[in-house]
């Protein structure tokens, strides 16, 4: 056999209750290939609570948490509370939320989370809209998406607003680490989570996760979606460590964002224009994201600095 | 009165079926009542929803366990769900399938029809080759064996309720009362109807649960199947990395492998194969 | 055992002490910001090792320790009014998972208008929850129930939450002496907790899952059975307690001179003393009258107020909140576990201390005096100008 670039335990079963093509489910299985049988992981309502299938069964090889849609950060700070107490070493704490769970209805949890400094990795797994409840908008859906809320006829024409900047909400907390991450580079994941792992304090993952049902898309194109998405810039690979930026996918000149637009039906609708103004949009973050690199490599950031918080805490 | 119960698949309309059916029976003149099953519907997932009407505004409101007519959107459902529970002495089931009704397994007595849905739906451009989405050819299918409601109310309704695509969804319909097929009890022996195990979970052990998934085969969902042509894997693992059921192992060659009882059918293999090894093949 | 002069918030503080309480997490508000105060001097000097989990938000705080009980640690929180409102969402969801959480309410007004009172409306908001129930009247009590709730709460024929109530600043501010039990003598009466159904870590299991409704009603049921349970396992865990203690508080409904009582006032927390002395006074003047104190609340005590009804003519029912029912909470829960009965006694409602007024002697004489008289509407309003009587 070739040698797998990945780790070969499976800690998410067959048989869940995925749609065909799930980048969410793909997400959970290259996480927990990382982080090993000693996880706990706190799930909102989400995809997930359906995805890991009803009583009796479950589809983690872990332990697994049922919470409420917005409380996914207390949770953990919760799980994390009575393993210190009960003397339980060596476990990573997980919660992972979707994008409303996360970015909307529990960034007061999340917040409160990182600012205690929590010994845990916080996971939003991106699929940029409500996608459990049909596909309704969420702050994560992007500029110009269609959703069922965010309709596509007589005046309107899909969401005018921009996407919510979650990694920047998460790194004026200071974590010891937050990354973006994309399973159609499970190798780059995989990295990654390996290297949260081994941290302790709070930690924030952004996973990018296709959603062929909400998104307009044949199930097999999950992957490549994900490709593009990288690859044109709509959301990069990066990862910032203590203040540090480094991008984990450099992409030398950036594909127009027309392939990954055209390649959903969410966004059939966009005019030149429409497409314009988001490419623009596009381009500004993934130049700041270059400068943001480039500068927090020769100044000291925030959290660098003498009044930085300790690394962790319950 | 009459009910009906339709058994399909996430994303193939069942659902929508039942409310435009609805509409049709009340262009007809009749009070009709539709609804779905909440579950977790999910795409490719089994789903249920149900339809009555009467003469009059509908006195009941349960789920439909003794059917007078089972609509099944998808032939593969016939082997996973117990489709014809309490089908009434003389039902009928109607199933889209390219076999004749004869084939039709049923509970004795009942009467089958079946049509193509899927390959009209398609020649009318109604959904992907892995998901047809056939329920107004079923619809039409139905308006001829059934007698439930009108073609005329059925075209009507789609026209005007259909969310895409209402004068192919309309065609499609029209061309689904040409193409059904029925036949009596009387005339033709019934094979009987294959056992499906009714899942029987078992008492509440608290609010844990603890059995894995891979008691669960969720084969079912899958419309085409992987098939690898090893002569040219190169065992590059780009099968087994991007799957997100774990479906895909390794064979003691190194070779990869479809694990059939969870695959659904999604394609990202194939799709991601880097010397295309990989043929997505339907199976009906 | 030592007696000391504490609060009420600082007998809740000590019956977490002692009870060697392993995750605490709450958040500040009046009137119940003493107690986590003193929790967290209690934390900092190393007389409570336990994790304190200091959050932004009640609904948070009840979170954090909903999953640190999921986990099998020993929890506690504490909240009043508004927070415990806020809760409202995981205070189901405690039940419904079963983690024996033991939470201190200082039971305190809703605003609007703002008011920091004693009354009753955010715990009887939550009555329907699956939470089991205690109303405290001294602070003896509350710390002596804090310590047993944690006892039933982990009993495993019971494993659902508990709360202990206390009125605002009539027992969380109020100062008196309340004899502490020994770490020794806690440590005896309260093990360490044995975990049922909780998660571990490196083993595949899911705690709070979801089903369909052909499973649902399976898991309610087994809440209502343990709910159930609950009165048959208060009596055994008091027992113990006094066995380990000396102390115990009467079960879930004691009763004072209700003998040959014509007429019985039903009250709920601290209330109860007041009206303690009043029937003192009307027995010394020949009026027949007796009290009895809701002190268990959820799952009401069907069965003592039977036997009360069956023993007078005349109940009345003290509510310190309001419902838009036919009467106060506990009265309406009083009437309908009559209501079997062959024997029917006249109950009338009463609104008294609602928004943190006191309740007199006066006002507590009024009430017995109404009784006595037979000609009182179903529900009456006390000590307010204009009384207001509801058509039943």
């Amino acid at each position: 056999m070739a040698k797998l670039t990945l780790p070969a335990q499976e800690l998410m079963f067959s048989g869940h209750s995925a749609c065909p093509g799930c980048g969410a489910a793909l997400a959970m299985r290259l996480l927990l290939k990382g982080l090993g049988p000693r996880t706990v992981v706190s799930v909102p309502a989400c995809c997930w609570t359906v995805i890991a299938t009803p009583y009796p069964t479950t589809a983690l090889g872990v332990a697994m948490m049922d919470n409420p849609i917005e409380a996914t950060g207390a949770s953990i700070s919760g799980i994390r509370a009575a393993l210190d107490a009960m003397g339980e070493k060596d476990v990573t704490v997980v919660g992972f939320a979707g994008d409303g769970g996360t970015a909307d209805i529990g960034i007061q949890a999340l917040s409160g989370m990182l600012e205690r400094r929590t010994n845990a990795l916080y996971v939003m797994y991106d699929n940029e809209a409500y996608m459990n409840t049909g596909v309704q908008r969420s702050g994560e859906t992007p500029l110009g998406a269609w959703t069922t809320t965010t309709p596509v006829e007589g005046h309107e024409h899909g969401k005018i607003e921009a996407k919510k900047d979650m990694m920047a909400i998460v790194l004026a907390h200071h974590p010891v680490y937050a990354a973006t991450l994309n399973p159609s580079f499970p190798e780059d994941f995989e990295r990654k989570v390996e290297k949260a792992k081994a941290m302790s304090g709070p930690r924030f993952f952004d996973i990018f996760a296709p959603c062929s049902t909400g998104w307009r898309f044949d199930a097999q194109k999950t992957i490549a979606i994900g490709r593009l998405a990288t690859d044109t810039g709509v959301f990069p690979l990066y990862e910032v460590e203590n203040g540090r930026y480094h991008v984990t996918r450099k992409v030398g000149s950036l594909k127009p964002v027309e392939e990954y637009l055209h390649a959903q039906g969410r966004f059939r609708h966009l005019t030149p224009a429409n497409i314009a103004a988001v490419g623009a949009q596009v381009r500004d973050g993934w130049e700041k994201l270059l400068t943001f690199e480039s500068e927090s490599l020769v100044a000291p950031t925030p959290s660098a600095a003498p009044t930085a918080p300790p690394a962790t805490r319950a | 009165m009459i009910e009906i119960r339709f058994h399909g698949r996430g994303g193939q309309g069942a659902v929508l079926a039942s409310e435009m059916l609805s509409q049709a029976a009340f262009i007809d003149g009749k009070v009709p009542q539709s609804f779905p099953f909440f579950g977790v519907e999910r795409r490719g997932a089994p789903v249920t929803a149900f339809f009555r009407v009467d003469d009059h505004l509908i006195q009941i409101r349960t789920s439909i366990t003794q059917p007078d007519i089972v609509v099944v959107l998808d032939p593969g459902l016939l082997k996973v769900i117990p489709v014809a529970d309490g089908l009434r002495p003389g039902g009928l089931m109607l199933v889209n399938s390219r076999r004749p009704p004869a084939e039709i397994e049923a509970p004795p007595g009942a009467r089958r029809a079946t049509v193509d849905a899927s390959r009209i739906a398609l020649a009318h451009g109604l959904g992907s080759k892995t998901m047809p989405v056939v329920n107004t050819v079923i619809l039409g299918a139905l308006a001829r064996a059934s007698g439930v409601v009108s073609l005329e109310a059925i075209s009507a309704a789609i026209e005007k309720y259909a969310p895409a695509k209402p004068a192919q969804n309309r065609d499609a319909a029209i061309e689904g009362y040409g193409a059904v097929r029925t036949i009596d009890p009387t005339t033709s022996p019934v094979p009987p109807v294959p056992k499906v195990p009714h899942p029987l979970p078992p008492l509440p052990e608290g609010p844990i649960a603890s059995r894995p998934t891979t008691s669960i085969h969720t084969s079912s969902w899958r419309t085409l199947t992987p098939v690898i042509h090893l002569a040219h894997c190169t065992k590059c693992n780009f099968c087994w990395k991007f799957c997100p059921d774990d479906a895909i192992g390794f064979d003691d060659q190194g070779f990869p492998v479809i694990k059939l009882d969870y695959c659904k059918g999604c394609g990202i293999c194939a799709e991601e194969c880097p010397p295309k090894t990989i043929e997505m093949i339907s199976e009906d | 055992m030592t007696v000391m002069v504490l609060s009420g918030n600082s007998a809740q503080a000590h019956a977490v002490r002692l009870a060697r309480v392993q995750v605490v997490s709450a958040y500040p508000i009046t009137p119940q910001t003493s107690i986590v105060e003193k929790i967290a001097d209690l934390v900092a000097t190393g007389a409570l090792k336990a994790e304190y989990v200091q959050v932004e938000s009640e609904h948070s705080a009840l979170q954090v320790v909903v999953s640190a009980s999921g986990m099998g640690a020993r929890t506690y929180t504490a909240t009043s009014s508004h927070g415990l409102l806020l809760m409202h969402e995981l205070v189901h969801w405690a039940s419904g998972a079963r983690d024996p959480i033991v939470m201190g309410v200082v039971n305190r007004a809703v605003g609007p208008p703002w008011n920091i009172g004693a009354d009753h409306t955010d715990s009887m908001s939550q009555r329907d929850t699956g939470w089991i129930q205690f109303y405290a009247e001294s602070n003896q009590e509350v710390i002596d129930t804090v310590l047993m709730a944690f006892r039933l709460a982990e009993h495993p024929d019971v494993r659902l939450p508990v709360m202990v109530m206390e009125d605002a600043f009539y027992l969380s501010h109020t100062l008196e002496p309340v004899d502490v039990p020994d770490q020794a003598v806690v440590d005896g009466f309260l093990p360490p907790r044995e975990a049922h159904a909780t998660l571990h870590p490196g083993t595949s299991a899911r705690l709070g899952s979801f089903t369909g409704p052909d499973r649902y009603v399976d898991f309610r049921f087994e809440v209502a059975k343990a709910m159930e349970r609950v009165p048959a396992t208060l009596r055994l865990v008091e027992e113990e307690y006094k066995k380990a203690t000396g102390r115990s508080h009467g079960g879930a409904v004691p009763t004072y001179r209700v003998d040959d009582a014509d007429a019985v006032l039903i009250t709920m927390g601290t209330s109860t003393t007041t009206a303690r002395t009043v029937v003192d006074d009307l027995r010394a003047q020949g009026k027949k009258v007796g009290l009895a104190k809701l002190r268990l609340f959820r799952p009401f005590p069907n069965e003592e107020i039977r036997a009360l009804g069956a023993m007078v003519d005349r109940i009345g029912v003290a509510d310190r909140s309001y419902t838009f029912g036919p009467m106060g909470a506990a009265g309406t829960e009083v009437s309908a576990a009559l209501y079997p009965s062959s024997h029917h006694p006249a109950v009338t409602g009463f609104y008294a201390g609602i928004g943190g007024r006191d309740v007199t002697p006066h006002v507590v004489r009024r009430m017995y005096e109404s009784l006595l008289s037979g000609a009182v509407p179903e529900v009456h309003w006390e000590d307010i100008e204009e009384e207001v009587s509801v058509d039943g």
